[in-house]
């Protein structure tokens, strides 16, 4: 049987909106195992963003259930917020790639260093860099900063520090938003292909029902239903 | 919807910018405004103090007995215009006055001015006369009946006479000299203001690019948008101007209470400041600032189309620093002086956020860490991006720096000058029918005074320098004494011979004031040929004495030395008793001269005196600059935590990325103490520079006289301190950011966020 | 302006020594006490005059004046008008016979204030002098009478002599002998001379019938002036009420004899009025507040009104009261109006007019 990489049960959230708590999700559960893709679709505000943040650690529940890479995160087991804070860290820097719409890169390095600081922090050499580089087609722009390059070059730069560091698991929240439709397949096929090639996991939050197509399973944010 | 309400729906959207703009504007008018009024006192304070020391009238009786009450009750009641002053020893220490302010009504004061006995007394040292009066049951004191001018015309009762009354030595020109320098340090203030409100202008275009952006495809000219910026801005600055002014008026009068206390632990004494100064001035001068900070990139084309098109690169402005440079070394004209000032503040202004930012930038590309790179980059980005808060607060450092040295050598040359100018403990006046002769054998015949005191006599004249254009040659002071001792022996001298005060007693020749040898040019070893009496007598020159605010040209020289001709301006005696008592001394000199009374002064009680009384001018400026630093200081941190929040979203991403928050936060205070202990040690330089331009040049030309220049170390750690305070709470400020999750990167790039 | 100047007489003492006592209502002073245990005193309705003592201090009272008016003619017949006034501000009440202070200790348990004027061809000239008491230079005695500070003194042998009074000031002097016809006139209830519907008030007694004669220097020039004048003491321990803006005061001689001393006191919203009808053959008046009607003439004009209307029908009283054409404005630490006036009306005459509170 295949471990499953990711598991996620219970998962209730809200907000404040003033004074009205706004419900995001409730009793949510979603399940990943190794190799596989789930598509997160949703209209706006249906809460794609924050289940995915959920699930890397960088927002907490109100109350369920996360079980990733073998740590296990559960509302109702009190713990130490620094503890789970550094189980969390720990998770992000060396195992789990997060991919934004946009700004995944420090603007005052360069695509190659952004990389390899990346690679760094998850304990990875940081020969390879440049090869990622070159593997998503960007090799000749190693030495430009962000701010020299496209949006589409740029998303790129942020797959390839992703790769660099060897991740288990990768999310993506709508990792080619701000990019146009060309440019966004081209990205996106090459999230696919890697993904596909190293077996790591792959979550990605999209409204683009096409490329929730490409995902080998889908959840729809908007009517809690996984089909 | 109007352009107008379509450019400020921005604000709308972002009120917290607004915010931040208005206040940046509030604060930059309450520190000129605090400034512009605490000078305005520190400049009252020095009148009061000058005119507490100037020489005036008082009555004695004729019999020489003491003046008392009924003397003052009766020469009141013959309608003459007389105040009791009793001077006695504070409890605390120091010296009190008791004053009458009722009686000192009827003195007149020049121009609307106040005395610093008459409104309200402050115990500095005046008090009122009745405190005085029951200090005077312990210990005694002295009454003394002044005399105002106008009183003095009618004539008096019998039995009275009128004689000099002085309190301190007069101050010459050492209170010129502090005005100057107080006035060169407003203008730098406002300068600093300027810079304050130009950085928060700046932020706030580039918060509005993405606006700005819109409104030019709308097909609006962007003439328009510029004439309608510049209302928007004058409007603002109206609104923000005069809260601005209010609140820098209450932070300066509020000396005497809240603020002041806290000053109060960080002096150890408490400030006075009163009303007075006015709001035109400060509503003006800030409507002006904020016009010509916000104009300036109008004014910048016309400027460039100038000076001839170039941009301004690196080595033009290195070459204006060391052109200011040099000029502050070699001009001998005020004006170039400032000059030269002006263009080397410009010159350090923009060279230092640019110096940082290449230095950063050189250290990241040799960091083999790549954690150490970034912040590298960061803080290279930072400083580019922050450049005018930063110099705002370097040129605030600086000027914290020399105003420091600057107030701390006044103190200690106003201590310098009164120990010249009172040299002794007792200063006895000879009578004009005294033959000095057996009051010097008999002082020289003492043993205890041989032992333990110190006396000489002191004889003042005029002398002439022959020569110069008219021929008419130059009349100089002669400050003729003998013995010479070490009553003037610890005075420092700018140049001598190698044993000057050796020759000086043997007779080998004369010393001159600091005046003296730069107007004339006299310089140590020359021969100098002065015409004393009917003779000319050459003398080489063995040292060159400074004479703090002292207008004329002065020789001194040993009082066996001159000839018998010499007409005799005024004789006396300084005499430091020792262990003899000075009424031993003044009884036996009584008996010597046959005479009922002797003026007798009592120097120490002087010196006293005239520093209470001056103390308060200094302090009132200490406050002023620690107030500008103050909030320099706030100004950064308010600029820095709003540009610090554009990248709030990057900083993010170091969490994001795995680091623990308390990791990043790490980063986050290296990288804002990095900046700001860099801006201090920028600072230094410049700031040493000024003290040296305000002591050792603009003195030196305006008024031909130089003060003693000193450096404070330690108040160099106590800023640098400070320094790395801020970049603290910079940092603090924004790890606070870091724990928000709904930090957005959306309009990261329109913040200018994305720089590199 | 009695009180006016005094209220803010006490602030500049204030920076000498203790806070002063509430400026406003001080209908309680009377109990305030200072430190040795002697109360403020404070007038009240029943209390009687006593002569010649009351020409002297009363150090238990918190102020005090001696003030006198004159509306004198030159030998070439031009009107001229006068004012000395000495006032005395207590900080701490002393009994009548307590020892004062020693004078070597500059004691500060009252200040003098002295104010002199001279109205002359639309000039006004005004000096004012300040003193601590105690001290010797400024003072009173009642007998021999001698009110003084400075160079500047009122002297008699007994209040019933001749008085002659001296001011000297830069630029000019008078100096004028004084003859006391009649008896003191006590105003109010024998003296006790209410300043609010409430009862508070003040010891108040006048001098109406002085025949002056002396001269007058202005610069180089030496009048001889002879001509009336009006002497009041007044001496009480509290201020002006709170509600209390200021005060307008009338003292008349009308040709026919007879003399009226009006005042009123303002408040927002209507004032208290009070005075004195001096029948030229008969005993003195007490005028009730509605026996007396007094308003300026033009009720809408800014600053101090120089016409004014005043009513005592009960007697025929029916004038017309102005300043003449100058400003006689006392421009000293507190400054008010202090003006000879012409009565026209029912009666002919002169007399003195103050204004205090009108915002100046």
């Amino acid at each position: 049987m295949v471990d499953s990489l990711l598991r996620a049960r219970g998962l209730n959230k809200q907000f404040r909106s003033g004074n009205e708590p706004v419900q995001v999700f409730r009793d949510l559960s979603l399940r990943l195992d190794e190799g596989d893709s789930l598509a997160l679709t949703g209209r706006s505000g249906s809460g794609k963003s924050t289940l995915l943040n959920i699930l890397c650690g960088l927002e907490k529940p109100d109350a369920g259930l996360v079980e990733v890479l073998g740590e296990t995160f559960d509302s109702r087991k009190p713990e130490v917020p620094a503890k789970n804070e550094a189980r969390w860290g720990n998770l992000r820097r060396q195992r789990i790639g997060v991919v934004f719409q946009e700004a995944n890169l420090m603007p005052a390095l360069s695509l190659l260093d952004n990389v390899r600081f990346r690679a760094r922090l998850a304990g990875q050499s940081e020969e390879e860099c440049q090869d990622w580089l070159e593997r998503l087609g960007i090799g000749e722009l190693a030495d430009r900063f962000p701010d020299q390059v496209s949006g589409g070059q740029r998303q790129r730069a942020a797959l390839a520090m992703v790769f660099a560091m060897k991740p288990a698991l990768i999310l993506a929240d709508e990792p080619t938003g701000s990019l146009d439709r060309q440019t966004a397949e081209a990205v996106i096929g090459q999230l696919f292909e890697l993904q596909a090639r190293h077996g790591c996991g792959l979550i990605l939050a999209t409204h683009d029902p096409e490329l929730a197509a490409r995902c080998g399973r889908h959840l729809d944010l908007g009517h809690l239903s996984e089909t | 919807m109007t352009l107008l309400a379509a450019l400020f729906s921005h604000y709308r959207r972002h009120p917290l910018q607004l915010l931040a703009l208005a206040t940046m504007i509030v604060l930059a008018t309450m520190l000129w405004t605090g400034v512009y009024h605490l000078t305005s006192q520190a400049r009252a304070s020095l009148d009061q103090s000058e005119s507490a020391v100037a020489e005036r009238q008082q009555v004695t009786r004729e019999d020489g007995t003491r003046m008392t009450v009924a003397d003052f009750v009766e020469l009141r009641r013959a309608g003459l215009c007389v105040m009791p002053w009793l001077e006695v020893s504070s409890p605390e220490g120091g010296r009190l006055v008791g004053v009458d302010p009722l009686a000192a009504g009827c003195f007149e004061q020049p121009a609307s001015e106040e005395a610093p006995w008459q409104g309200e007394l402050d115990g500095r040292p005046f008090v009122d006369i009745s405190e005085a009066a029951e200090l005077v049951r312990e210990q005694a004191g002295q009454l003394s009946l002044l005399i105002s001018d106008a009183g003095s015309i009618g004539g008096l009762p019998a039995g009275y006479r009128l004689a000099p009354f002085r309190v301190g030595p007069d101050t010459g020109e050492l209170g010129d000299s502090f005005l100057l320098n107080l006035d060169a340090l407003g203008v730098l203030v406002l300068l600093i203001t300027a810079l304050l409100v130009r950085s928060v202008y700046l932020l706030g275009m580039a918060q509005r690019r993405d606006s700005f952006a819109l409104l030019h495809r709308f097909g609006v000219p962007q003439s328009r948008v510029n004439r309608l910026l510049v209302v928007e801005i004058l409007l603002l600055a109206l609104v923000c101007i005069v809260p601005g002014i209010w609140l820098g008026r209450w932070l300066a009068t509020g000396l005497g209470s809240g603020f002041g206390q806290a000053l109060e632990g960080l002096f150890d004494q408490s400030l006075y400041a009163g009303q007075g100064g006015n709001w035109l001035v400060p509503l003006a001068t800030m409507l002006a600032v904020v016009l010509v900070a916000c104009l300036a990139d109008f004014l910048r084309p016309l400027a460039r189309r100038l000076v001839g098109g170039n941009r301004r690169s690196g080595g033009s402005v290195l070459l204006m620093l060391v052109a200011g440079l040099a000029l502050s070394v070699w001009v001998m004209d005020l004006l170039w002086l400032f000059v030269a000032v002006a263009m080397v503040f410009v010159a350090a202004g923009i060279l230092a956020p640019g110096l940082i930012a290449w230095l950063a930038d050189r250290r990241a590309e040799s960091d083999r860490d790549l954690q150490a790179r970034w912040r590298h980059r960061e803080l290279s980005v930072l400083a580019r991006r922050l450049a005018l808060p930063l110099v705002a607060l370097q040129f605030a450092m600086a000027m914290v720096l020399a105003v420091q040295a600057l107030v701390t050598t006044f103190e200690g040359t106003f201590d310098r000058w009164l120990a010249q100018r009172l040299e002794a403990d007792f200063y006895i006046e000879v009578p004009e029918t005294g033959d000095l002769a057996p009051a010097l054998d008999w002082l020289a015949a003492q043993p205890e005074l041989a032992a333990s005191g110190l006396w000489h006599r002191v004889i003042r004249g005029r002398a002439t320098l022959p020569g110069g254009e008219d021929r008419t040659g130059t009349n100089v002071d002669v400050f003729a004494l003998g013995p010479v001792g070490p009553l003037v022996t610890d005075w420092q001298l700018f140049e001598s011979t190698p044993q000057p005060w050796q020759g000086l007693q043997q007779g080998e020749g004369v010393m001159v004031n600091e005046q003296l040898a730069r107007r004339h040019g006299v310089r140590v070893g020359q021969n100098l040929t002065v015409v004393l009496g009917g003779q000319s007598i050459e003398f080489p020159v063995l040292a060159v004495y400074p004479d703090y605010g002292r207008p004329a040209g002065e020789i001194l020289v040993n009082a066996s030395m001159l000839p018998p001709d010499f007409t005799i301006g005024f004789q006396s005696l300084s005499v430091s008793p020792g262990n003899l008592s000075i009424d031993t001394v003044t009884d036996e000199l009584r008996r010597i001269w046959q005479v009922e009374e002797l003026t007798v002064r009592d120097n120490r009680a002087i010196k006293e005196l005239a520093s209470a009384i001056f103390d308060q001018t200094f302090l009132l400026t200490r406050a002023m600059t620690t107030l500008t630093l103050i909030l320099a200081a706030i100004a950064l941190l308010m600029m820095g935590w709003v540009f610090f929040s554009t990248r709030a979203w990057y900083f993010r991403l170091l969490v994001v990325w795995g680091l623990s928050r308390r990791q990043a936060s790490a980063q986050l205070i290296r990288l804002s103490v990095a900046l700001t202990g860099a801006i201090a040690l920028l600072a230094l330089p410049l700031g040493i520079w000024l003290t040296w331009v305000l002591v050792h040049r603009i003195n030196p030309i305006a008024f031909g006289w130089s003060l003693p220049m000193a450096v404070y170390p330690e108040f160099w750690l106590e800023l640098g301190v400070l320094s790395l305070l801020i970049g603290l709470c910079i940092a603090l400020l924004m790890s606070r950011q870091l724990k928000s999750p709904t930090v957005a990167p959306v309009n990261a790039n329109a913040l200018a966020g994305g720089d590199r | 302006m009695r009180r006016w100047v005094l209220v803010g007489f006490m602030v500049v003492l204030a920076g000498c020594t203790e806070p002063p006592q509430e400026t406003g209502f001080a209908g309680l002073a009377g109990v305030a006490k200072n430190e040795s245990g002697v109360p403020f005193l404070q007038p009240g309705p029943g209390e009687r005059l006593t002569f010649p003592d009351d020409f002297g201090p009363h150090p238990q009272h918190r102020i005090e004046w001696w003030y006198l008016t004159a509306n004198l003619e030159t030998s070439d017949g031009e009107p001229l008008g006068l004012q000395w006034t000495q006032f005395r501000q207590a900080i701490t009440p002393r009994s009548a016979n307590a020892e004062p202070p020693a004078a070597d200790t500059w004691p500060l348990e009252a200040a003098w204030m002295a104010h002199a004027a001279v109205s002359f061809d639309t000039r006004h000239y005004f000096a004012e002098k300040l003193a601590r008491g105690d001290v010797g230079h400024a003072g009173a005695q009642a007998e021999p009478l001698a009110v003084w500070l400075d160079d500047w003194q009122l002297e008699a042998g007994s209040w019933k002599e001749p008085w002659r009074l001296q001011v000297a000031e830069d630029g000019w002097s008078y100096d004028l002998t004084l003859r006391v016809n009649g008896d003191p006139v006590a105003h109010g209830d024998n003296g006790f001379s209410a300043k609010s519907a409430d009862g508070e008030g003040s010891m108040y007694f006048s001098l109406v019938d002085l025949q002056i004669e002396g001269t007058v220097t202005l610069g180089d020039r030496t009048l001889n002036v002879t001509g009336k004048g009006w002497f009041d003491r007044e001496w009480s321990s509290q201020f002006l009420k709170s509600g209390q803006q200021g005060w307008d005061w009338f003292a008349l001689h009308l040709d026919s004899g007879d003399k009226l001393m009006a005042f009123r006191l303002r408040e927002q919203e209507s004032g208290f009025r009070s005075g004195t009808w001096i029948p030229d053959d008969g005993k003195p008046v007490a005028l009730q507040p509605d026996q007396l009607r007094l308003r300026p003439a033009n009720p809408g004009n800014e600053g101090f009104p120089r016409q004014w209307r005043l009513e005592v029908p009960d007697y025929g009283v029916e004038l017309e009261v102005s300043a003449p054409p100058g400003d006689y404005l006392n421009s000293g630490l507190y400054p008010y109006w202090e003006s000879p006036v012409t009565v026209a009306g029912s009666h002919s005459g002169e007399g003195y007019m103050e204004l205090t509170g009108y915002g100046d």
